[in-house]
């Protein structure tokens, strides 16, 4: 009776199952998007936000339309740095990756991996891939949308000598690359906090001050911090007032590289904690 | 023991579970063969404490537990042969009953083909085919029941563990589940059920294991454990009702009734009886027939007899 099992059982071949792994991963990711993320309002809600912001300055444009570097200025200091980055998505991801273990054991369902023939430190892998695809998506396109309500009232021919022969098109592709990796490291803070704190509130509100408190610190505490590898990618460099501890910052690569060594640090030891983690649903 | 009942056997080994200080089970050791096996005990006795053991969703605190050979540490391997219907009555929000059983049936890592084919045929032998397409949040308790009973045997395990699975059906609903009961252990499979009333499981369980306050009390057959249990010890059942002599005389007609004193206050009457099972059947008929107003029936011993006859009580479900 079990001859549809044995054609997809692993390790035919030698090694480790990396096939299976895959489509493994692939059923996880598309189970999670199909019951996770369909009518999360409070997402949708930050996501707009950023282009809402830009709609608003649209408005202040309409005075002196050639006014390119004004608007360059605006989006990197206002729009994008304190608004998107620092609030929305630090938000998002609190929202999404903290949740992503929670709201399992809040609405009892988590069990239900943990009875497939699954690994679980593929479960939190396949978790945190869910949330970069979802917090990407959707903060990507918000960046965009942002970047483009930013420069559509001015000058036409101003705007596309700015986007095609100068840096624009350059600068979109910086906070792309900014946005992502926001999702990446601020992703795997709160999945790892998630297995260390009950609800994702106070580790959350802790990081958003540290975070914020991040210009006043000494060059050696900045380099603990989310935000100084993030603000150092942003394409235009932004004042940060006259209280602001200046400190070098980081090469590309090296917080680029950083970056990510924090999310493959926190996701492991986020696939060490689950693999001893209990279903009890008892203090849910 | 050998490797060979090892691999077809569930093994329990010392087993000992504590919440905190809080008892869970304690010093379990079972072999469970195939075929169906009851887990028989009141709430709180710690089914669900062995059974959550069994699948790795709890680590015992002591002892080790193996399911055919393999621990509930290999996920991998583990649930490739062993199907759990938990006790939790929840489900991932937002499916429909058949995306329920065919999204796990892919995280297993079943093609979509052979997951579409494999869910249908579970939700068949549910005789949930109907309602599959509506969603989940819609069911009634017993269809939800029966909807985790698909989901638990749709990758066709060897190992099915089902946690109070008749709880909430129908007796339509559940003269089906046992059938599917009796089919799946016909054909080699090991299908563990647990149920806190014992007349539910035992007409249909291979063995039994009987459970209270976190140890095993009796297990195995389930005839060699009733007499066993019944002929040394005589059960006590405690009565509280009006007319406590009528009944008295009436009981008295009955040969597995040993004694049965009115109480001081007589205000009831405790009966001895060799056959807790049919002392309830008569008294229901007794009461039919004089209209003595029954307040309560309980089981009156504080040791093991007391546990049995709770266990076995036909009242002692009915928490
Ligand atoms: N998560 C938990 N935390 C503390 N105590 C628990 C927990 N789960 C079960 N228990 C205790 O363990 C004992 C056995 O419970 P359980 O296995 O759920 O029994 P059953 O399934 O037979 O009703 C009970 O005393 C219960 O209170
Ligand atoms: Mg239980």
């Amino acid at each position: 009776m079990s001859d549809l099992t044995a054609t997809t059982v692993p390790g035919a071949r030698a090694g480790l199952p990396w096939g299976q792994w895959w489509s493994q991963l692939r059923a996880i990711v598309r189970l999670e998007l199909r019951k996770g993320f369909r009518r999360s309002f409070g997402l949708l809600l930050l996501a707009l936000m950023p282009p809402f912001i830009a709609a608003m300055h649209m408005i202040k444009a309409v005075r002196d339309t050639s006014d390119i570097a004004g608007a360059t200025q605006v989006f990197a200091g206002l729009i994008y740095q304190a608004f998107t980055l620092r609030i929305v998505i630090f938000l998002a991801c609190v929202l999404i990756f903290g949740n992503l273990i929670r709201r399992e054991t809040l609405d009892r369902s988590l069990h239900y991996y943990f009875l497939s023939p699954v690994r679980r430190e593929l479960l939190v892998v396949a978790k945190y891939v869910t949330g970069l695809i979802v917090s990407f998506g959707l903060f990507g396109t918000t960046t965009v949308l942002a970047f483009v309500l930013t420069y559509l009232p001015y000058d036409s021919t101003a705007v596309s000598q700015f986007l095609f022969h100068g840096p624009g098109l350059g600068h979109l592709a910086s906070y792309l690359l900014v946005t992502f990796l926001a999702c990446l490291g601020y992703g795997a803070v709160f999945l790892f906090f998630g297995f260390f704190f009950k609800s994702p509130a106070m580790p959350a509100l802790v990081v958003f001050g540290w975070e914020g408190i991040h210009f006043l610190l000494p060059p050696l505490l900045k380099e603990i911090s989310v935000i100084h590898y993030l603000q150092s990618l942003c394409p235009v460099p932004v004042s940060e007032g006259p209280l602001a501890m200046l400190s070098d910052a980081p090469a590309p690569w090296v917080s680029i590289v950083g970056l990510c060594a924090l999310a493959v640090v926190l996701v492991a030891v986020s696939a060490w904690k689950i693999r001893r983690m209990e279903i009890t649903y008892e203090e849910a | 023991m050998t490797t060979d009942t090892t691999a077809s056997r569930v093994h329990f080994e010392n087993v000992s579970k504590f919440y905190g200080d809080v008892l869970g089970v304690n010093r379990v050791n079972l072999s469970i063969p195939p075929g169906i096996t009851g887990l028989v005990g009141p709430n709180g006795s710690g089914k669900t404490t062995l059974m959550n053991m069994m699948v790795g969703l709890i680590q015992p605190s002591r002892g080790r537990i193996s399911v055919l050979g393999i621990t509930p540490g290999q996920p991998e391997e583990l649930f490739r042969k062993v199907g759990y219907a938990s006790q939790y009555d929840a489900f991932p929000p937002g499916l429909t009953g058949y995306q329920f059983i065919e999204s796990y049936l892919r995280v297993h890592g079943f093609s979509a083909r052979e997951a579409e084919a494999m869910a249908w045929k579970a939700i068949e032998r549910v005789g949930l085919v109907e309602p599959a397409k509506r969603k989940v949040a819609g069911y009634s308790k017993g269809m939800r029941q029966r909807i985790r009973l698909a989901q638990a045997l749709a990758h066709e395990p060897a190992v099915m563990v089902l946690d109070e699975p008749l709880n909430g059906l129908d007796p339509m609903a559940r003269a089906e589940a046992i059938d599917l009961f009796r089919e799946l252990a016909d054909g080699g499979l090991h299908v563990i059920v647990s149920s806190h009333i014992l007349h539910e499981v035992d007409l249909i369980s291979d063995q039994v294991v009987l459970i209270n306050g976190g140890y095993i009390v009796a297990e195995g057959d389930i005839g060699d454990v009733r007499d066993e249990m019944e002929e040394e010890h005589p059960v006590q059942v405690l009565v509280r009702c009006d007319r406590p002599s009528l009944l008295a005389s009436k009981v008295f007609e009955q040969d597995h009734v040993v004694e049965a004193r009115i109480l001081d206050k007589g205000q009831g009457l405790l009966v001895r009886t060799r056959d807790a099972d049919k002392f309830h059947l008569v008294l229901n008929d007794i009461v039919m027939e004089t209209g003595i107003a029954v307040e309560a029936v309980a089981p009156a011993d504080a040791d093991v007899n007391a546990v049995y006859q709770y266990l076995i009580g036909s009242n002692g479900g009915k928490l």
